[in-house]
């Protein structure tokens, strides 16, 4: 499915983060990594701030004025299926963290150049993808 | 199962009207009946004016920065229920969730705007006028004042006019378009909850019965109306009769001129935008495109390939680029103003009559539709269709298209996409219209500008927001003073 327009690059943002704060959530209550607790807690506040900052971004910068399509991007290489923290190991569980963070970063670094028409929405997708890239330098320390 | 009741908001409670007939509310996307609404009467304008009146006399002493606050608490509750609130404008109106979400904004802007009432609506002071006399003028709030809202934007336009009226001290009532009340009634629910006194905000709902309730009451201040001109004319004329101000804002014929040097790639998103934006339902949408010598070609191939690409459909859904019609008669007058372009022997390049979107048969679609060499003349060249329907107007030279600008009936809005400094300065100059964009596709003044045109695009003399406004909403009472 394309992305097409503002609001569904917007959308599509914030059900990405709530499903990598759903994950870090659960995976911060289970008892098989409690040393990853805290990080994944971290993570999961990220999550939220993330989130209500993409709901005041799609708020406050859509402009009737500006309201171009956006073409050639699409969904599929962003989708990844929800992970099971219960039916993963340690290993898997920080495998699939560090997708997660990946392809964050990745459509948060390509959503920017496809909405530079609207600077101040590509700069906050561009800081939204700076938290990911601490993330993932936090993730390949461990 | 019975269908939802759209009430009347008068002396801070949720009323049912007196009123007998009834009309229906339907989603554009699928004719589906989503609610009903109570034609009020003369009865129920009097209730909302008397609960205005009796607020006035409070809230005119309440100072300009305590009512200001209230402001804060009405976006901030707005803020709040964005989302909410565009989805109710989609489902009743149609147009895509974030054309309703910019609409939203504009009307979250003009809140925001409406806070510097403390320094916006100052007057202004002279000390010796004549030696020992000092003279002050004081801008004072007048009362209740009306305004009458249109079915296109159903939750900005109201909030062109209304919280710059409250600001100053007035009182409001408001009614929204018949077919259209539900954007306004989750609107004025945020309003319920920050606390504003019982009579400040009132809105009656209802159709012409209510409109001539409103134009005749003597009670009534001001008149703040956005229609069609026929209509604006009307009112402008009735409340002249009952000494009333008024500001009403008619119909548009908007020409959209691209000289040889525009910078056609990146113009060319702008410009879809411009004539299909909100089905092209809009008074500053495009509706003549009127390429310069050479141009038109190139143009032409480019603009019909974007427009063709164009996903019409349920503005709920993501994926949709344009939505329907803002109802079946509408859609009707639209389809019959292709019918005529036909019948005048423009060419009609892009088809937009048969639009079927999969899983909406009931839908009000027209698709976009383009019609090359069109004649200034012709009906489609000269009448507002407010569909998305653009007009292709062959020009030889900038002159031309000035021409063009300067001899429709309306004077509302106009653009020219140009590299050239010296054609944007001529155009700006030359044209007629009130609102003119350079490279801009869509000439939409923002809160703290005035937005209106002139011709018979608007009657009265002072536009919706801006700093204007707060001259139509107060009177500027002088006091010349002197002292023994």
């Amino acid at each position: 499915m394309p992305i097409i327009n503002f609001g569904g690059l917007l959308n599509f943002a914030e059900a990405m983060e709530k499903q990598d704060m759903e994950f870090y959530l659960s995976a911060a209550s289970n008892p098989e990594i409690s040393d990853l607790s805290d990080l994944f807690q971290g993570f999961a506040k990220d999550g939220k701030k993330n989130i209500t900052n993409i709901q005041r971004t799609r708020r406050e910068n859509v402009t009737e004025m500006i309201l171009e399509g956006i073409k050639d991007f699409f969904r599929k290489p962003f989708v990844l299926d929800t992970g099971d923290d219960k039916n993963m190991d340690r290993a898997q569980i920080l495998a699939y963290a560090g997708k997660m963070e990946t392809r964050a970063l990745a459509y948060y670094t390509e959503g920017a150049v496809k909405i530079k028409a609207l600077p101040e929405v590509a700069m906050a997708l561009k800081q939204t993808g700076k938290k990911r890239t601490a993330h993932i330098k936090k993730l390949s320390s461990l | 199962m019975s269908l939802p009741l759209v009430k009347n908001y008068i002396n801070g409670e949720w009323v049912e009207s007196n009123g007998t007939e009834i009309g229906d509310i339907r989603n554009p996307a699928t004719g589906e009946k989503i609610a009903q609404v109570v034609y009020s009467t003369q009865e129920d304008v009097d209730k909302a004016v008397q609960a205005g009146q009796e607020a006035f006399v409070q809230w005119r002493k309440t100072p300009p920065l305590t009512r200001a606050r209230y402001l804060f608490r009405i976006k901030e509750s707005f803020e709040e229920n964005f989302e909410e609130i565009a989805r109710a404008l989609t489902l009743e109106q149609g147009k895509i969730i974030d054309e309703a979400r910019a609409e939203v904004r504009r009307m979250i802007e003009n809140v925001e705007h409406a806070t510097g009432a403390t320094t916006l609506m100052c007057g202004y002071t002279l000390e010796d006028i004549a030696t020992g006399i000092d003279c002050a003028g004081h801008r004072q709030p007048m009362g209740v004042f009306a305004g009458i809202a249109p079915y296109n934007f159903p939750a900005m336009v109201p909030w062109w006019f209304l919280p710059y009226a409250i600001v100053s001290g007035n009182t409001y009532v408001l009614k929204p378009s018949e077919q259209v009340p539900m954007t306004q009634t989750k609107i004025f629910e945020c309003l319920d909850e920050v606390g504003l006194p019982d009579g400040v905000v009132n809105m009656v709902h209802g159709s012409k019965d209510v409109v001539n309730a409103i134009l005749d009451h003597k009670d009534i201040q001001g008149v703040s109306f956005v229609g069609s001109t026929p209509t604006a004319k009307y009112i402008y004329k009735r409340c002249g009769d009952t000494g009333k101000r008024v500001q009403a804002l008619g119909g548009a014929k908007n020409i959209v001129g691209i000289m040889p040097d525009a910078k056609l790639d990146s113009g060319i998103p702008s410009l879809v935008t411009s004539f299909f934006g909100c089905s092209g339902q809009r008074c500053l949408a495009g509706s003549i495109l009127a390429p310069v010598g050479d141009v038109a070609d190139g143009l032409l191939e480019k603009f019909i390939a974007e427009a063709s690409k164009i996903a019409v459909g349920d503005g709920m859904i993501e994926f949709s680029g344009m939505g329907p019609m803002a109802s079946s008669a509408h859609r009707d007058r639209v389809l019959g103003y292709i019918e005529k372009g036909i019948e005048e022997g423009a060419t009609l390049v892009l088809d937009g009559r048969d639009c079927k979107v999969e899983g909406y048969p009931e839908g009000y679609f027209v698709g976009p539709t383009i019609f090359d060499n069109v004649t200034p003349d012709m009906v489609i060249a000269r009448e507002e269709i407010f569909g998305p329907v653009v007009c292709v107007v062959r020009c030889k030279d900038l002159d031309e298209v000035i021409e063009l600008v300067n001899t429709r009936d309306f004077a509302n809005a106009a653009c020219l996409y140009t590299d050239s400094g010296e054609a944007a300065r001529k155009f700006k100059y030359e044209a007629l219209p009130s609102m003119v964009g350079i490279n801009i596709g869509i000439a939409a003044p923002m809160s703290f500008f005035p937005f209106g045109g002139s011709g018979n695009s608007m009657f009265g003399d002072v536009k919706g927001h801006g700093q204007e406004i707060f001259q139509f909403f107060t009177d500027t009472k002088v006091v010349i003073e002197r002292w023994f």
